[in-house]
């Protein structure tokens, strides 16, 4: 018996071990010496092909692997010198020729001549990739020799000279056909920048190797492994534990406690993030008649508390903000004057109501529209993907209620929730955005001709479905204004108004929380200085920059030894108990 | 077993996948979702660029001529492109399933192990003290949520001791090899692995329990105690190997539900498996994934109910005729 | 049963039937009082019960909303902010724990009850009227049967919008083909006693065979089987709840976990916000598992046997 029941754990046992075995491991190519630098993050990446991928961490591989022809500055986003040395504008300012470096080099050692970046800007302009089309939509490229080009627009740019798309490797997109594109993988690893993918294990790992042959010289770090978490927490405990080195994307709620962890240094990185409830304002499809009043959005400005919302929901992590911020450099940001400030004041919130006719006929708690029309009831969506989506929907809804003001929940992931405001489905929204450095994306986005329309609905950029015209024209003189003190004026003057007309109440301005230890690596460079986060930046710079400090070997967790002290005691016990009870039964049976 | 009964129990399964795969299309289509612009919500893209992305997805053509195009293609086993990767759904999964299985073969294993051996304890000395703590205590983890019990170990051993890793399944960039590469993957598989065991435990416990005191108030085993034979014998000559078929089955038919029972489970432990696929899939939503997904946790429920019938009329002649 | 027949007092055939009821009722609560673990579970039960009734009286619900606890501290522990602290935004768990056993109990029972019905007539009617019908709804039955019963429940519940109804709705459509087969199997068991053929050869209708004999004989296991299914419905709803596929704007336990873990109440080692609704869903569901056991041991023939 005792032979047979042995024979059984053995087997389990084995089977076990075969099994673990089986399990496929994230890689094996990392050396003991080599210099790795582990960062966890929350979201994997979609695809490391830079004309397909969309989300912020393909973007962190890309900013990476591939140089630009020109560079950003990482204290203050100012333009400097990246692949091209140098370059000479001509032709009032629409043609740029630049100077390439001399012996520039792919990471697998061809050439890399102004035939890569003319061929790259070319073909993104003829096939509309999504992720350069913003900015070369109108530029067409020349070669001149192989290391001089021109970049001509068709129409007054005032972002010329910058041109920080990526630039890919000629010989290797050239394979690849326009119907290829869509599903080619993107894991060829051949890039200019400091480091080049190597490996990419969906859901568990994607593994960066230095480059020996980018331009500024090899990085200091052999391989940068970033590790996606589903759970957040569990990245914290990992960081704290020292499994890993930086973390982007650390939940508020415990950024408070690391901050104070020995060797780990909290960063409430801004780079021009912003949130906002947005109003339907009902420029477009559908949306509650209410909100098309100018009065009503500004009861409700009156009636959102955002030192409140601030303090509880972001553990006053943040700063309350005014306005929307167009750009990662806070100089595009005007100050809103404190007469046409919307400051918290349910009881003036209230009289607007009243005054503009918004009554409770019906006497159930929520005012009714004119004449006896019906409740003012808001379709509030709540978004699943944030974490901050429910307690902030707990205090919009509990102000709108005090104002007499309705709202019934619903839950949308961001899939979902993007047609469903182009459909006019919905009426208030929490929701943010990111803005690049340059202030012309965002900005265009509230133009009139980016509202929703029924044909098609989910083709816009205008969630608020707010249309001024004066507005748009202020945007198209700032589009081809070169002098950059009067564009930056003209900016002001688009943000203030969007601020009176209310279809956004901006809450704050988030930072991209962020945790690194100090103990393994110094350099950590904050972009823009000071105020910026250290990774995940507009061009990363940190990475590059990272010294290690000593080889101390990654700590944290229990050794193995005591590991298999632990199951192998486990087992004991189990088995030993059995064997307990098992005797004990023998005996009871020899008595009976 | 007859050629017939085989053929005929076949046929039926197949049906059943057949009704599977029809229904997985007509599930997905309810979600009205529109993935082309959820990708790139905060970028221009022009109208030709999203017909383009709809065409690419198949999204543009009527609901019928989708459903076709579906059929020919999961009957070569292609379930196309999954919408946030943009690579193929087979190979996502075959990425995932072997971890998976690892996980959920292991916590299966040890649940059923430790189950028959907990519930023959408990039957053996039913209303002894013995019995009550065994009793009681598996089923205490029967009726607790898996995932909170997930919560709880997760919050006592790798937040507060901080004995094992909080997720993953390996340490990432550690470059251990060899043995010590085992020994890191088995302590990320120890909590998850942990928590489905004993998640899972209490079930089988149970049924052992019961299934046992069934089979001993039979008469052959009164007629062979009276014989004289120790109840040692008595328990594992006869009692025990009777009583195991009920959990044999039920160990095989639920293999095929726990595959896709370890959704919150491993997304609580960030174990990179079926299960977290599942419920990224669900959170963007991902629909050729979604239904490659589903297809493929109905496929192994059917295959391993069709196993279960065939080893039963296999062991049971009786079972043929009906 | 022969007793009731050899009362000599002349009384009404419906009153025999309800005499023969009650008795069989107090019966029943006799054998049911003797088995421990069911009463149990009984008590742990009611206790939960008042306490879901008793909850607006306990606990006020301004304690749930954020907007009226601003001036609680955050993530308070029990020590500092009794009864059980308070969570990120201010809000106390107390409240939040009394009034979500409101919600998961109403969940259970209520996706139990559509469970119920849709599982009874399916079966019934199957076991009864037989031959294609039958096999149409078996077919059907056991289609959904292979279904795995987590992921459809998630897809549905992704696909549906978000409130108590569809959360009970889909808990209904997941777990009925359960139900529907245990009802017919029965269905077939009390078809082939001799007094249903004497009925039937009597000239009894369908309608009469079924009211009379079938349901009557199949109510007791119904019974048995939905305290059953109650536990199933309540540990569904709270894994729904958990994945973010819950009302967003009524608190059941589950969301709390959900929200607890969402708040990175693991991080914070606030325990306090995450084990009293996992403990109460533990307790909740093992007390009508005991309740459950004890009733089918009684009502179920099959289990009685053995007994």
């Amino acid at each position: 018996m005792t032979g047979r029941r042995r024979s059984v754990f053995v087997v389990m046992l084995a089977l076990g071990i075969a099994l673990v075995a089986v399990a496929p491991s994230a890689s094996g190519a990392t050396k003991k010496n080599d210099i790795v630098l582990r960062v966890g993050t929350t979201q994997d990446i979609d695809s490391p092909n830079p004309t397909v991928g969309a989300l912020v961490s393909s973007y962190e591989v890309w900013a990476l692997q591939y140089a630009t022809l020109t560079d950003k500055a990482a204290a203050d986003f100012k333009t400097i010198p990246g692949l091209a040395e140098s370059w000479t504008a001509s032709n009032h300012g629409l043609t740029y020729t630049y100077t390439l470096r001399k012996g520039l080099k792919w990471s697998d050692g061809q050439p890399l001549t102004a035939d890569d970046v003319v061929y790259t800007v070319n073909r993104a302009r003829s096939e509309q990739w999504t992720n350069f089309d913003s900015t070369i939509a109108h530029i067409t490229a020349k070669v001149i020799d192989p290391t001089h080009l021109s970049l001509t627009s068709s129409i007054p740019d005032p972002k010329l000279p910058i041109m920080d798309v990526y630039i890919v490797p000629k010989h290797i997109y050239e394979k690849v056909t326009k119907k290829g594109l869509a599903s080619y993988k993107g894991l060829d690893g051949i890039g200019s920048g400091p480091f080049t993918l190597k490996h990419w294990s969906k859901g568990l790992s994607w593994e960066m190797d230095a480059n020996p042959n980018y331009w500024r010289g090899r990085p200091a770090v052999d391989r940068v492994i970033f590790r996606p978490f589903t759970n957040a927490d569990a990245m914290v405990a990992a960081l704290k534990n020292g499994e890993l080195d930086a973390a982007e994307n650390v939940p508020s709620s415990s950024f408070r406690q690391l901050q104070k962890a020995k060797n780990i240094v909290g960063v409430a990185g801004q780079q021009g993030g912003f949130d906002e409830i947005s109003m339907n304002s009902g420029a477009g499809v559908g949306g509650n008649p209410a909100l098309k009043d100018l009065r009503v959005r500004q009861a409700i400005s009156h009636a959102i508390d955002k030192q409140t919302i601030e303090s509880r929901v972001y553990n006053g992590l943040t700063t309350v903000a005014d306005a929307i911020s167009p750009s990662a450099n806070p100089e595009w940001i005007p100050k809103i004057p404190a007469d046409k400030r919307f400051n918290f004041d349910l009881a003036k919130a209230n009289t607007i109501l009243d005054d503009a006719g918004y009554k409770d006929t019906n006497g159930n708690g929520i005012r009714n529209m004119p004449k006896g029309g019906a409740d003012i009831t808001l379709r509030y969506a709540e978004r699943s993907e944030s974490p901050y989506g429910a307690p902030i929907r707990e205090f919009v809804t509990g102000w709108l209620r005090k104002i007499g003001i309705g709202t019934s929940v619903k839950v949308y992931n961001d899939t979902q929730l993007t047609p469903a405001i182009g459909k006019g489905d919905v009426d208030m929204f929490a929701w943010g955005w990111v803005p690049f450095v340059d202030p012309d994306p965002e900005l265009s986005y509230f133009q009139c001709n980016q509202v929703p329309t029924k044909a098609d609905p989910s083709g816009y950029s205008n969630d608020a479905s707010w249309c001024n015209p004066t507005y748009d024209k202020l945007y198209k003189q700032q589009n081809t204004e070169l002098d950059h003190a009067k564009r930056v004026a003209i900016v002001h003057q688009m943000i203030t108004l969007m601020y009176e007309q209310a279809p956004y109440v901006v809450l704050d301005y988030s930072p991209d929380f962020q945790a690194y230890r100090t103990d393994r690596f110094t350099g950590w460079v904050k972009q823009p200085a000071n105020i910026g986060p250290v990774i995940f930046s507009n061009t990363s710079p940190s990475y590059f920059l990272l010294k290690p400090i000593s080889k101390a070997s990654s700590g944290g967790g229990l050794g193995a030894g005591a590991v298999i002290a632990i199951i192998v005691g486990a087992v004991i016990i189990l088995g030993g108990g059995g064997l307990l009870l098992r005797r004990r039964q023998a005996t009871a049976g020899e008595r009976e | 077993m007859t050629f017939r009964f085989v053929s005929r129990k076949v046929l039926g399964s197949l049906a059943t996948l057949l009704f599977v795969v029809c229904f997985n299309f007509f599930l997905f289509r309810v979600v009205e979702s529109d993935p082309v612009s959820a990708l790139f919500r905060g970028r221009n893209i022009s109208q030709q660029q999203r017909q383009q992305l709809q065409h690419d997805f198949g999204l543009d053509k009527s609901k019928p001529e989708q459903f076709v195009r579906y059929l020919n293609q999961t009957a070569h086993l292609n379930f196309g492109f999954s919408f946030e990767t943009r690579q193929p759904v087979t190979s996502e999964i075959s990425a995932r399933i072997g971890r998976t299985i690892t996980l959920v073969g292991i916590s299966t294993l040890l649940s059923t192990t430790i189950g028959i051996w907990l519930g023959i304890i408990a039957a053996w000395r039913r209303n002894t003290p013995t019995d009550y703590v065994v009793t009681s205590t598996t089923m205490a983890f029967y009726a607790m949520p898996d995932f909170w019990l997930g919560l709880l170990l997760l919050a006592a051993f790798a937040e507060s001791f901080r004995w094992f890793p909080t997720g993953g399944i390996v340490n990432v960039g550690s470059g251990a090899t060899g043995l010590s590469h085992l020994v890191d993957e088995a302590k990320h598989l120890f909590l998850p692995g942990l928590t489905l065991t004993l998640a899972y435990l209490g079930e089988y416990t149970l049924i052992m329990r019961s299934s046992l005191l069934d089979t001993m108030g039979e008469d052959y085993l009164t007629l062979a105690r009276a014989k004289g034979l120790r109840d040692a014998t008595v328990r594992r000559r006869h009692a025990v190997p009777n009583a195991l078929l009920p959990i044999v089955t039920l160990a095989a038919v639920n293999f095929g539900f726990v595959l896709s029972g370890a959704i919150a489970v491993e997304s609580i432990y960030s174990w990179p498996g079926l299960g977290l696929a599942t419920y990224n899939a669900i959170r963007a939503p991902d629909l050729p994934m979604l239904q490659g997904l589903f297809l493929l946790f109905s496929a192994a429920v059917i295959v391993a109910n069709l196993a279960v019938d065939l080893l039963y009329a296999y062991l049971d002649p009786r079972v043929r005729t009906a | 049963m022969t007793a009731e027949v050899a009362t000599p007092r002349v009384v009404g055939r419906r009153r025999i039937v309800w005499i023969r009821r009650r008795r069989a009722l107090s019966r029943v609560w006799r054998m049911y009082r003797a088995s421990k673990p069911g009463m149990i579970g009984l008590v742990v039960l009611l206790v939960f019960v008042v306490l879901a009734f008793a909850a607006p009286a306990l606990a006020s619900s301004s304690g749930l909303h954020a907007i009226s606890t601003v001036q609680n501290p955050t993530w308070a522990s029990p020590s500092k902010f009794g009864p059980l602290g308070t969570d990120n935004l201010g809000r106390t768990i107390g409240a939040q724990f009394l009034w979500g056993s409101r919600i998961s109990l109403f969940v259970g029972l209520a996706a139990t009850l559509l469970t119920m019905l849709i599982g009874s007539v399916v079966g019934i009617a199957a076991g009864f009227f037989g031959g294609r019908i039958e096999g149409v709804l078996m077919r059907i039955t056991e289609w959904f049967l292979v279904i795995p019963f987590l992921p459809l429940a998630i897809v549905l519940a992704s696909v549906l919008s978000r409130s108590l109804f569809n959360i009970i709705l889909v808990i209904a459509i997941t777990s009925w083909p359960f139900t529907a087969r245990l009802i017919r199997a029965q269905v077939l068991s009390v078809k082939e006693r001799g007094y249903v053929d004497r009925s039937r050869a009597l000239g009894a209708s369908r309608w009469h065979l079924t009211t009379r004999h079938i349901v009557p004989n199949v109510a007791p296991l119904i019974l048995a089987n939905t305290t059953l299914t109650v536990p199933i419905a309540i540990l569904t709803e709270t894994t729904l709840s958990f994945l973010g596929l819950g009302d967003p704007s009524r608190a059941s336990w589950g969301k709390m976990l959900n929200e607890a873990f969402d708040a990175g109440a693991i991080g914070q080692h606030a325990w306090w916000y995450y084990v009293p609704p996992g403990l109460g869903i533990m307790l909740v569901v093992l007390a009508f598992t005991l309740c459950g056991q004890a009733l089918e041991e009684i009502l179920n023939p099959r289990l009685s046997e053995r007994a």
